[in-house]
């Protein structure tokens, strides 16, 4: 009899009820969809922010320093030879790091000074777009064409395998009069070697008075094979907390619990503490200009995200519990008849209950799939790449729907029973 | 009594009477505006507070003498700060570079206002305290190492001075800089210590400006200099500044995006209360036609009560959405937000709109019936 009376008011009421069933199933889509975008925002921001290049570089421990930490021992221990310079061999490590995941693109360059028409020129060599094959077995494709993503490309990025093009700074490139498609003759001690101009850049910084070749041709030129100056990494990061800030200082001072957290949090100084493990004699600092501002933005638009959507769950819970309010209100008639005809209370609230949250399921099943639909769509228009389904939305999402329809209806219920039948019926 | 009296009578009795349907109704388009109001406040306020926390990447400009012997005067200075609207102006710092000798290793120093320079680069770590007056240095991290100087010691400075000759100074560490970038290689001091011992007064090397301008704007400053000054090169710092536009436009389409599927929702769950409300007021419909009521008529009530509601609404809305967006503000830009009188004719009117849309449709479905069928409630 009970499930009887649940299936004629659903289907007898069907317009109604499929009204509250469509408030709840807007609730829900909006609930999901904004707390999807918001557990995500954190993850697609840092990528954006990723166009502001390196957020750590990676040098060579300075000779001075060596000389420094080894002199009471006599300077023969072979640091003095490998102190100036990084080996490109090692490059591949840094991605087998315990956050090499996060590691988006890195760079290594190799700094010499050349002569160009009777003038001596800074010249760099760089991987353009490089494919490294590591240890593992994977390769990975990096170098500085998704760095930079700032300058202006008059012509063609190049290639790592051309060794002999170029790509010439703009005030360079006018001061020295050089178009795309010259040569290029340089000279260095060793002799002379031509390049073919394929592009030339604004960076709007001191590259521009810079000529950028091919690492292996830059390392040719110098007569220093395997020899790297420094690297540029730009990894993805979690902004630094108070235990990062330490860590940043002396990662030796923390607790072995506090070292284990550090050491497996993506924060910048933990990378570069990692990346410093894999290569030899290295320093690596942390850009502070990238990665303190990137901590700055991301926490910021975090927030920001996380009030928005907070507002909508509020706007929404509260759009829920009053439409069921409303439509459990204007039952009175038929909850007066039931209890004219002997109806107990407890028996009347569970009938009106168990309808409320049958509707209230297929609503919400229903807008949640909606949401991650409109998830999808603010993911794909802003930042080009869907939004991550978290699955921790759902119980979410559920014990939202479900407890806001409870608080809906449960009040207006008990004010319903406590009206007298006869009053109710008459029309009062 | 007339007609109009009538008619008011009726919908504010309407309004009174029904308090508790009322009140569900009016928290619906209260809800809705509110949510309304406050996205569109924070929406048209985002740009401009976003932009301010873009500046934490420090310049967006330098200005360079136009060749290597000239220098910059204060005065160059004052007038391109009065180019830009004050508001704008986040910081501006000039900077004088001179080589100096340490331990007899040649290295480069720095003169600037350090106030301004806490402006323009904020992302500026320093371990102790920063110079503050003209005995003290702050010391980059490199140059630190290399020369062992430590927080609070003291080291000697060589310069050449306006005769030619090297002359020593000493001078207290007050911090050691730490940025990850060039500048670890420098030590900094102000300007007029920096004069002092050079022995004369030097102009600027480089000004290096924070504008929370975008990048376009930028631009027309730039332009705008290079032809009004003379002997000033403006550059852009491209890096920040067409990186910003990117990430900053991205951002600005986050929140629209946010606002538009919010809003769109909203509105809809706004409307189906109103029709719940409405659809429950079938019987008066019905009652009124029997006594003799035009369609129109009857729909001119609705009319009326869903335009006091949208009114009443809206305006609650107005007050709680202002709060929400002020709340949102101080707490992510601990700024208070901008209010914006042009939202409130389109808050109200899109809550008037939707709450009388919204009545209006199931009383049209009322009217067109029987009234007879309609009392037998069917």
């Amino acid at each position: 009899m009970f499930w009887r009376m649940v299936r004629g008011t659903i289907f007898r009421q069907f317009s109604k009820m499929l009204m509250i069933a469509v408030t709840i199933a807007l609730g829900a889509s909006l609930a999901t969809a904004m707390l999807n975008v918001m557990f995500d925002v954190g993850d697609k921001v840092n990528q954006e922010l990723k166009t502001y290049g390196a957020n750590i570089t990676v040098l060579p421990k300075t000779s001075s320093l060596i000389s420094d930490l080894y002199e009471t021992e006599d300077g023969s221990d072979g640091a003095q030879d490998t102190g100036q310079y990084l080996k490109e061999s090692e490059l591949g490590k840094i991605k087998t790091i315990f956050w090499a995941y996060n590691i988006v693109d890195y760079a290594p360059y190799f700094n010499t000074n050349v002569t160009l028409a009777g003038k001596e020129v800074p010249l760099t060599g760089t991987w353009f777009s490089y494919t490294l094959d590591l240890p593992t077995g994977e390769s990975v494709t990096s170098g500085i064409n998704n760095m930079k993503t700032w300058w202006d490309v008059e012509g063609e990025w190049l290639t790592d395998a051309e060794e002999d093009t170029a790509m010439v700074g703009s005030t360079l490139a006018e001061s020295a009069g050089i178009k795309v498609g010259d040569t290029i003759s340089v000279e260095v001690a060793a002799g002379n070697r031509d390049f073919t101009v394929k592009a030339v850049f604004v960076s709007g910084d001191e590259s521009d008075d810079a000529i950028y070749v091919p690492l292996a041709a830059a390392q040719a030129l110098a007569g220093k094979e395997d020899a790297v100056s420094s690297i540029d990494v730009s990894a993805l990061t979690t902004p630094d907390n108070d235990l990062a800030r330490r860590a940043a200082k002396d990662p030796s001072s923390l607790s072995v619990k506090d070292m284990e957290t550090w050491y497996c949090t993506a924060y910048v100084s933990s990378i570069a503490y990692q990346i410093e493990e894999v290569i030899t004699d290295s320093v690596a600092k942390s850009v502070r200009q990238v990665s303190e501002s990137e901590g700055a933005i991301l926490d910021k638009t975090q927030l920001l995200m996380l009030l928005i959507t907070i507002l909508s769950l509020i706007g929404s819970a509260l759009g829920i519990s009053n439409l069921v309010t409303a439509s459990v209100m204007e039952r009175s008639k038929e909850i007066g008849l039931i209890k004219a005809l002997g109806g107990k209370n407890g028996a009347i609230s569970w009938l009106v209950l168990t309808e409320i949250l049958l509707t209230a399921l297929v609503g919400g099943v229903g807008g949640y799939f909606a949401g991650i639909g409109f998830a999808q769509i603010i993911g794909h228009t802003v930042f080009g790449s869907a939004i991550s389904v978290k699955p921790m939305v759902i119980p979410m999402v559920a014990v939202m729907v479900f407890a806001v329809t409870m608080i809906g209806s449960i009040p207006s219920i008990r004010l319903l029973l406590r009206l007298r039948p006869a009053e109710v019926l008459h029309g009062r | 009594m007339t007609k109009q009296k009538m008619y008011l009578r009726m919908i504010t009795s309407s309004l009174l009477r029904r308090k508790s349907r009322m009140l569900i109704a009016l928290l619906a388009v209260a809800i809705g505006a509110t949510i309304l109001f406050g996205l569109a406040t924070i929406y048209v306020d985002i740009p401009q507070q976003m932009g301010q926390e873009f500046r934490s990447y420090g310049a967006n400009i330098i200005f360079l003498p136009s060749s290597e012997e000239e220098e910059l005067e204060d005065e160059t200075m004052e007038k391109i700060r009065a180019m830009v609207p004050e508001k704008q102006v986040v910081g501006m710092a000039p900077y004088i570079y001179e080589n100096i000798r340490i331990n007899e290793l040649p290295f480069m120093a720095a003169g600037t206002d350090i106030e301004s320079v806490k402006t323009t680069s904020p992302y500026w770590y320093v371990s102790g305290e920063w110079p503050g007056d003209e005995t003290q240095v702050l010391a980059g991290k490199e140059l630190a190492d290399t020369v062992g100087a430590k927080e609070g010691e003291e080291i000697s400075i060589k310069i050449e001075g306006a005769d030619g000759s090297m002359t020593e100074h000493k001078f207290r560490v007050s911090g050691i800089l730490q940025t990850g970038g060039n500048e670890e290689d420098y030590v900094f001091l102000s300007r007029e210590a920096l004069s002092q011992i050079m022995g004369r007064e030097a102009g600027i090397d480089v000004i290096e400006c924070s504008f929370s301008l975008p990048q376009d704007e930028l631009k027309a400053l730039s332009d705008r200099v290079s032809a009004e000054l003379e002997g000033v090169t403006p550059r852009l710092v491209k890096r920040v500044t067409e990186s910003e536009g990117t990430v900053l436009t991205k951002l600005q389409a986050l929140v629209l995006l946010v606002t538009i599927v919010v809003l769109g929702l909203t509105m809809v769950c706004v409307a189906t209360t109103m029709m719940a409300v409405v659809v429950e007021r079938r019987k008066e419909i019905g009652l009124k036609k029997a006594l003799g009521a035009s369609n129109s008529g009857i729909t001119r009530d609705f009319l009326g009560e869903g335009f006091f509601l949208g009114l009443l609404g809206g305006g609650l809305g107005i007050g709680l959405g202002y709060l929400f967006a002020r709340a949102v503000s101080m707490s992510v830009f601990s700024r208070p937000v901008f209010f914006h009188p042009v939202l409130i004719p389109i808050t109200l009117g899109v809550a008037v709109g939707v709450t009388v849309l919204a009545c209006l449709l199931p009383v049209r479905r009322a009217t067109d019936v029987d009234p007879a069928v309609v009392l037998k409630g069917e």
